[in-house]
């Protein structure tokens, strides 16, 4: 397979990787700060995958691995959808489909002080923003958005809630609008809350729209 | 030397290859392999918080489960579990979630010989689906020395009980690199020769040992190239839908 090994590192973005492949050189690149997203670690002297997906580079130097999973990697600023585990003293303990479970502090709302802690019960439903999201640590969440306002975040009422691909739900949520949205909001009318952690929530005003709508989104992913 | 397989395979040739993935609605990556009539499904859930008791909590866990197509579970399918797990530990990169744990679960759906190397294979491809962070992908064939001295892959279930041994060998899959060649080396031999697992049963010299490696390094390139195309479809696949 020789001809596929060159010398120039952008032979590889925009195309598939499996783990292990060698995705960029390091030494013809001395004096730059590359930034590295999901899926790329560093290995000596160069930048190798860790999960198959498609190579994608942002300029001027951030680098990802573009793959669709059933679960997520916690990233601070992404909006998800989580559920109510367990409530401690000063805060909920949140499931969000990834590999620990999630904090959300009980004065991370807006407006919030200790006298009007809002009471979730197990099993609630809350659309929330990822703050923090460090190695090794428990992510943490907020109920506000950064300037502090409440922003649509929140419990979510009624409605019917069912779980995606993480690609589904970013394709959901990129812009333009996807088409399957679009055409679904020209026949019926629904309010949509997508979680980048694969979980997305639908509401309307009578249970068949809810139905029908849900069905269209998870069909649309093949 | 000449040999007669029963199904008219050559000495090196492996049974026909069929893998897919994402077969599973509810576990978070699967995939289905089988060589020839051999087939396993293997479904992995995770990562999942929190680790076993007597796990290092520093890393992530990997805990396998086998489950034999008939009968209960004894001594080989745990020995069957030990192995993979090893080699699945191997091949992960376990710093990365650490605290957490990882379950792979083998269903064996039918025996034609070569199981555990189809499980391997299997195992990896549902990791891959799964999203597990890993160092590279482990390819798994099964060499096997006859009573006549030849040495054969791939066996079929027939061929496995009339040999004199069998070696189960895993090396890492081959790598695409934009780096030259020879930079991505080892104590100066390159990634692909090295080894994983192996795992051996019956009295077999150590010529005959080394050959079987050397074959069965041969067959591991073409099984990488497989996995490579398979994945590869799957993802142009899955770029295409929505």
């Amino acid at each position: 397979m020789e001809n596929k090994q060159s010398s120039s590192p952008a032979s590889f973005i925009g195309s598939t990787v499996i783990p292990g492949d060698v995705v960029l050189d390091l030494s013809s690149m001395a004096n730059q700060t590359i930034k590295l997203g999901d899926g790329l670690r560093e290995d000596r002297d160069a930048i190798s995958a860790m999960k198959a997906g498609t190579l994608r580079c942002k300029k001027p130097n951030k680098y990802r691995i573009e793959s669709c999973q059933k679960r997520y990697v916690p990233c601070a600023g992404d909006t998800v959808l989580g559920i109510v585990v367990d409530s401690k003293r000063d805060d909920f303990l949140i499931d969000i489909k990834g590999p620990a479970l999630a904090f959300l502090p009980v004065l991370a709302f807006e407006g919030g002080t200790r006298r009007n802690i809002p009471k979730f019960e197990v099993g609630t439903l809350l659309y929330l923003r990822v703050v923090k999201a460090k190695f090794g640590m428990n992510p943490e969440l907020s109920c506000t958005d950064a300037h502090g306002k409440a922003a649509e975040f929140g419990l979510l009422k009624d409605g019917y809630m069912f779980e995606t691909s993480t690609g589904l739900s970013r394709k959901l949520l990129s812009s333009p609008t996807c088409p399957v949205l679009e055409s679904l909001g020209k026949k019926l009318p629904f309010e949509i809350a997508v979680g980048l952690n694969g979980r997305v929530w639908v509401n309307a005003a009578s249970p068949h729209t809810i139905i029908a709508a849900a069905n269209a989104i998870m069909n649309s992913e093949s | 030397m000449e040999v007669d397989r029963e199904d008219g395979r050559s000495q090196n040739q492996l049974r026909p290859l069929a893998c897919s993935s994402n077969i599973l609605h509810r576990a978070h990556g699967s995939a289905s392999w089988s060589q020839g009539d051999t087939k396993v499904l293997a479904a992995v859930y995770g990562p999942k918080a929190g680790t076993k008791k007597n796990e290092n909590p520093e890393k992530a866990c990997i805990e396998v489960i086998w489950k034999p197509k008939t009968g209960q579970i004894g001594k080989l399918e745990k020995e069957y579990e030990m192995i993979l797990k090893r080699t699945l530990q191997s091949i992960c990169i376990l710093t990365v979630n650490p605290n957490t744990t990882t379950s792979v679960i083998i269903q064996v759906v039918n025996d034609d010989g070569a199981l555990l190397p189809s499980a391997i294979n299997a195992a990896c491809m549902a990791l891959v689906d799964a999203g597990i962070p890993m160092r590279h992908l482990a390819v798994s064939i099964c060499c096997c020395v006859a009573r006549s001295g030849l040495v054969i892959l791939d066996p079929t279930k027939l061929e496995e009980q009339n040999m004199k041994a069998f070696a189960y060998l895993v090396f890492p899959n081959s790598v695409h690199s934009v780096l030259p060649e020879g930079s991505l080396s080892v104590q100066g031999e390159p990634i692909e020769n090295g080894i994983i697992t192996s795992v051996t049963h019956g009295v077999m010299s150590v010529d005959d040992y080394f050959y079987c490696l050397e074959q069965g390094r041969a067959a591991s390139t073409k099984l990488s190239d497989f996995l490579r195309r398979n994945l590869q479809q799957q993802s142009t696949d899955s770029s295409k839908a929505g």
